[in-house]
C-alpha cells in the first residue's frame, strides 16, 4: 500500500462507517419513492431521471406528483425550488469548511449536497478531529458518492419492482425519524437546542402554508433564535 | 419530453442553490451571518421532522400523533443508549410507531 493510500484510508473508512448506516436508513425510503415514481402517469425512465437531475427525495416526490397530476410547469418548478431552498442555507453553513478546496471539487461538492451529506459533513467538520482541508474534501466526497450511488440504485430498484412492493411501506414514518437522527448530533449547545425547538414549533404552526413555506418559516425563526442566544452568551 | 425538460430546469435551479455559497466559499460572510451558520442544521432538520411527528397524516389526532411522538422519543433514547447507532435507533423508533399504532387501532 502506498503512503498516499495509507493516509487516505482512515478518512475514507470513517466516511464509509458514517454513510452506510444512513444508506440502510434510506433503503426503505428510496425503494418506496421509486415505487411512487413508477406509479405516476409519467414514463418510468423519465420519472427516475429525477434522481440524477434533482438528487433530493422530497423535491423528486413533489415534482413528479405535480407533473403526474397535470400541474403547470411554473407551479412545478416554483414549488420544487421552494422545497429545495434549504440547500442555500446548507451551502452557506458548509462554505467556511470548503473555502480551501480547489474550485472544481466545490462544483462537484455542490451537486452532492443533500440533507444527510450536509448533516454528516457538518458534524464531522465541527468536531475536534475535523482534519485538514484535504481530509475534509475526501470525507465529503466519499460520503456524497456513497449516498449518491445508493440513491440512484435504490430509486431504480423501486421503479423496477414497482407494484411488487407492499403498499404499506412506511415511507411517511421513516423519513421524519431519519431526519431526527441526523439532527441529534447537532444538538451540542443551548442555542442549538433553542434553534431546533423554535424551528420545529414554528414549522408545525405554519404547516398549512402552501409550497412548503412552513419549512422555510420554521428554519428562519430557528436560525434567528439560535443566533440571538449565541450572541447573548458572547 | 416536456416532463424531462421540466425536471432538467428544476435540476439546474436546485444545483444553482446548492452551488451559490459553496462555489464562492472564498468570500467570507460578514460576522453576523457567520454567527448564524451553526444553527442552520438544527433549525432546518427540526422544521422538517417535527411537523411529521405532530401531524403525521396532515392533521393532529390522538391515534396519529401519539404513536409518532412516542416513536421519536424512543428513537432519541435508543440513539443515546446505543452509542449513536443510527439503524438501531431508526428501527427501534419504527417498531414502537408500528406497535403503538396497532395497539391504538385495535383498542
Amino acid at each position: 500500500m502506498s503512503t498516499a493510500t495509507q493516509a487516505r484510508a482512515p478518512v475514507v473508512t470513517r466516511a464509509c462507517r458514517d454513510a452506510i448506516p444512513v444508506v440502510l436508513a434510506y433503503t426503505p425510503f428510496g425503494l418506496a419513492l421509486g415505487a411512487t415514481l413508477a406509479a405516476t402517469h409519467i414514463p418510468p425512465l423519465i420519472a427516475w431521471s429525477s434522481s440524477p437531475l434533482l438528487f433530493s427525495g422530497a423535491a423528486q416526490l413533489l415534482a413528479v406528483q405535480l407533473l403526474g397530476a397535470g400541474a403547470s410547469v411554473g407551479v412545478v418548478v416554483l414549488g420544487t425550488l421552494v422545497v429545495n431552498a434549504r440547500m442555500l442555507l446548507y451551502g452557506a453553513a458548509l462554505a467556511p469548511y470548503t473555502a480551501a478546496w480547489p474550485g472544481r471539487w466545490r462544483w462537484l461538492g455542490a451537486y452532492l449536497l443533500i440533507d444527510p451529506v450536509y448533516a454528516l459533513a457538518v458534524n464531522r467538520f465541527q468536531g475536534p478531529d475535523n482534519g485538514a482541508a484535504r481530509d475534509r474534501l475526501r470525507y465529503y466526497l466519499a460520503v456524497g458518492l456513497i449516498l449518491w450511488t445508493a440513491w440512484m440504485a435504490l430509486t431504480a430498484a423501486g421503479v423496477l419492482l414497482g407494484g411488487a412492493l407492499p403498499t404499506s411501506l412506511p415511507l411517511d414514518r421513516i423519513a421524519p425519524l431519519t431526519f431526527l437522527l441526523l439532527l441529534l448530533p447537532m444538538l451540542t449547545s443551548r442555542p442549538a437546542y433553542a434553534a431546533a425547538a423554535t424551528g420545529g414549533l414554528v414549522a408545525v404552526v405554519t404547516s398549512g402554508l402552501p409550497l412548503g413555506l412552513g419549512l422555510l418559516a420554521g428554519a428562519a425563526a430557528g436560525i434567528a433564535v439560535g443566533g440571538y442566544l449565541a450572541g447573548r452568551r458572547g | 419530453m416536456a416532463e424531462l425538460l421540466t425536471l432538467a430546469v428544476i435540476g439546474v435551479g436546485s444545483y444553482a442553490m446548492r452551488a451559490a455559497f459553496l462555489v464562492t466559499a472564498r468570500h467570507q460572510p460578514p460576522a453576523p451571518v457567520r454567527r448564524l451558520l451553526p444553527y442552520i442544521g438544527p433549525a432546518v432538520l427540526a422544521a422538517i421532522a417535527l411537523p411529521a411527528f405532530v401531524a403525521p397524516r396532515g392533521s393532529v389526532s390522538f391515534i396519529g400523533t401519539v404513536p409518532a411522538l412516542l416513536a421519536a422519543v424512543v428513537a432519541w433514547m435508543a440513539w443515546r443508549c446505543a452509542q449513536k447507532n443510527l439503524p438501531i435507533a431508526l428501527f427501534g423508533g419504527l417498531a414502537v410507531w408500528w406497535l403503538t399504532s396497532w395497539a391504538l387501532g385495535a383498542a
